[in-house]
């Protein structure tokens, strides 16, 4: 610590400066007020007691939670009087399931061991697909968007590779890779690599420029900048791409299980079928969506825990 | 003066710069010559697009003349480096970073510990009065405290020259001149050299030892003006007749430039382009 910056503010002449400078003072000041953390905790009565404020809170949610409620009811409801009268209007619901049908094949498949290794072998091969994209396509992504030799170089090639669907790489990738299981893996990590590559790109890119010249002239070099300047800048940004990349990848996974593969929960519910086992294959279905809010809620609150300063930001809401 | 503030001497000899390709070529900054000497507060003022932030960035390292030298200290300046502290006109605070983080940043780059980067900058804030807003984020405060936090990043790696780029002009002009003053009793406890880029007239006055004035583009020196007001600097000071006789002085010098620079619009701009030229920036420079 230098001694001439120790003595900075100290015994500033003018009181009017002092005042600006002490912070209970400076609360004084319109200008100098805190802005409210949060809307939500502006708007709760200061001298509520917890109780009231639960109540309060109760209050104002429970219509719109009333009415999350009351959809789901009626998506059961249509779905228990269409399948129990056999409904044949053009869509035919002759042969779905009930849902005590359903219901009653969780309560047994939930004691089967290859239900549950079923699912688990999905969430593996998800969860490395994932990480190896992650990887990846932030690293790529980093390089591509900030420098131009490795955009010039790379990104030509991603381009080429990009249209093409996850799903139609199975065929190649079963030739490609020595077994199912590592050609279900790279399926999957393929429906998760652009999105993420994408978005990480776009994201490096859009860092202001300011920030890369304020670091610069904190003495940053390259190498820090990338880790503290870029990486923190596009981080936003890349959770939306891991939020979308995560989405492609149930969906490349699930197609991969049910054309090549040995268990998963795409593998589970493609046999359903092949098997006659109706109900089997509307539990398939739910659970595919049960695992797949839960990783993208999974990813978001990742995104939230490591991005506490999106709370207060103009983009304030985009995580939420 | 102590021997730090024998450092920080900044020189911009004939530097000429010059944007795009051939053919399409603009000239920024023609043939301009100016000093900062050590622990000298030295501020540049003239018409919008006159290249005043041009000279600025030259001297930060973030552009390399097209012809003529920067030195700093006598050594030709390569590229940006701690040794000049900038603060932009936007602000440039890492959202990302809590106030102290922020602070903390130019040291550990530096390569200190955690412990004494977070001593130093505790004691920064302190002095600032910024320390219980430590743990805040940016987004969390107004623009006066960011763009304090945002001189307080810049002294924290101790440079020897501040170089500032109309820090003030995003702020209401009533916290404009109590950030006036800070700075003003910051450069004199600091004695530090500082460039200083403003198209306010009276902040040029009230702050510097000396004033630049420059054309419109291509950007040259049109007068050095020394300002023989005596520190500390108040604002009663501004009543004064050597501020006010000071103030017309630069005015007649600024609204001879304001006009040439709208000349070239009044010829196939019309109306609508002289409104537009004067409520941003004319305006400013002409009342």
């Amino acid at each position: 610590m230098p001694i001439a910056a120790q003595r900075l503010f100290h015994d500033l002449a003018p009181p009017d400066a002092r005042a600006e400078l002490a912070p209970a003072r400076a609360l004084a000041r319109p200008e100098d007020t805190l802005r409210p953390p949060l809307p939500a905790a502006a708007a709760a009565p200061v001298a509520a007691s917890p109780a009231e404020r639960l109540w309060q809170s109760l209050r104002e949610r429970a219509p719109a939670q009333l009415m999350a409620l009351a959809s789901l009811l009626g998506i059961v409801l249509f779905w228990h009087l269409a399948t129990t009268y056999k409904l044949d209007l053009y869509i035919r619901f002759t042969n779905i399931p009930t849902p005590t049908e359903v219901l009653a094949k969780i309560v047994e498949v939930n004691a089967s061991p290859k239900f549950i290794k079923n699912v688990g072998m999905s969430l593996r091969r998800i969860f490395i697909g994932f990480a190896i994209a992650t990887v990846l396509g932030v690293a790529l992504g980093m390089l591509i968007g900030r420098y131009r030799l490795t955009r010039n170089l790379l990104f030509p090639a991603m381009e080429v590779f990009r249209p093409i669907p996850a799903i139609a790489w199975v065929p190649i990738s079963i030739m490609l890779w020595p077994d199912n299981e590592v050609s279900i893996v790279f399926i999957t990590f393929i429906g998760a690599f652009f999105p993420i590559l994408l978005n990480t790109i776009s994201g490096v890119q859009a860092v202001d420029d300011v920030l890369l010249r304020a670091s610069q002239c904190l003495g940053a070099r390259e190498r820090q900048i990338m880790w503290y300047v870029v990486l923190p800048g596009a981080a936003p940004q890349i959770f939306t791409g891991l939020a979308v990349g995560m989405g492609v990848a149930w969906v490349s996974l699930i197609a991969a299980e049910m054309i090549s593969g040995q268990f998963g929960i795409g593998y589970f519910t493609w046999e359903a079928y092949s098997l006659i086992s109706y109900p089997e294959i509307v539990l398939g279905m739910i659970t595919i969506g049960i695992l797949g809010l839960m990783c993208s809620g999974l990813i978001r609150f990742v995104g939230k825990a490591l991005m506490p300063w999106l709370a207060y930001g103009a983009r304030a809401g985009s995580m939420r | 003066m102590s021997a730090a503030a024998r450092k920080g001497h900044v020189q911009i000899k004939d530097v000429s710069v010059r944007f795009g390709s051939k053919g399409r070529m603009t000239e920024a900054a023609s043939r301009v010559s100016l000093e900062v000497q050590p622990g000298e507060f030295v501020s540049i003022i003239g018409p919008s697009g006159c290249g005043k932030s041009t000279l600025l960035n030259i001297v930060a390292g973030f552009i390399t003349p097209s012809e003529g030298e920067a030195l700093l200290d006598g050594q030709p300046i390569g590229g940006p480096g701690a040794d000049r502290g900038v603060v932009f006109q936007q602000y440039s605070l890492f959202p990302w970073m809590t106030v102290r983080k922020n602070v903390e940043f130019g040291l550990k780059m530096k390569g200190l510990g955690q412990n004494q980067r977070e001593a130093a900058a505790r004691s920064l804030l302190g002095m600032a009065g910024l320390l219980a807003f430590e743990n805040h984020y940016p987004d969390q405060l107004s623009g006066g405290m960011k763009q304090r936090v945002g001189i307080v990043r810049a002294l924290a790696t101790s440079p020897q020259v501040m170089l500032m780029d109309e820090p003030f002009g995003a702020l209401d002009s009533q916290t404009r001149t109590v950030m006036q003053e800070i700075l003003t009793n910051m450069w004199q406890q600091l004695q530090l050299s500082v460039l200083f880029i403003t198209h306010d007239i009276e902040e040029a006055i009230f702050l510097s030892e000396k004033v630049y004035v420059m054309t419109a583009r291509p950007g040259r020196i049109k007068a050095e003006i020394p300002i023989p007001l005596p520190r500390p600097r108040t604002p009663e000071m501004t009543a004064s007749p050597t501020f006010q006789a000071l103030v017309r002085q630069l005015k007649a010098l600024i609204r001879e430039e304001s006009l040439a620079a709208m000349g070239g619009e009044l010829d196939n701009g019309g109306l609508q382009g002289i409104d537009h030229q004067f409520s941003h920036d004319g305006m400013k420079a002409l009342i």
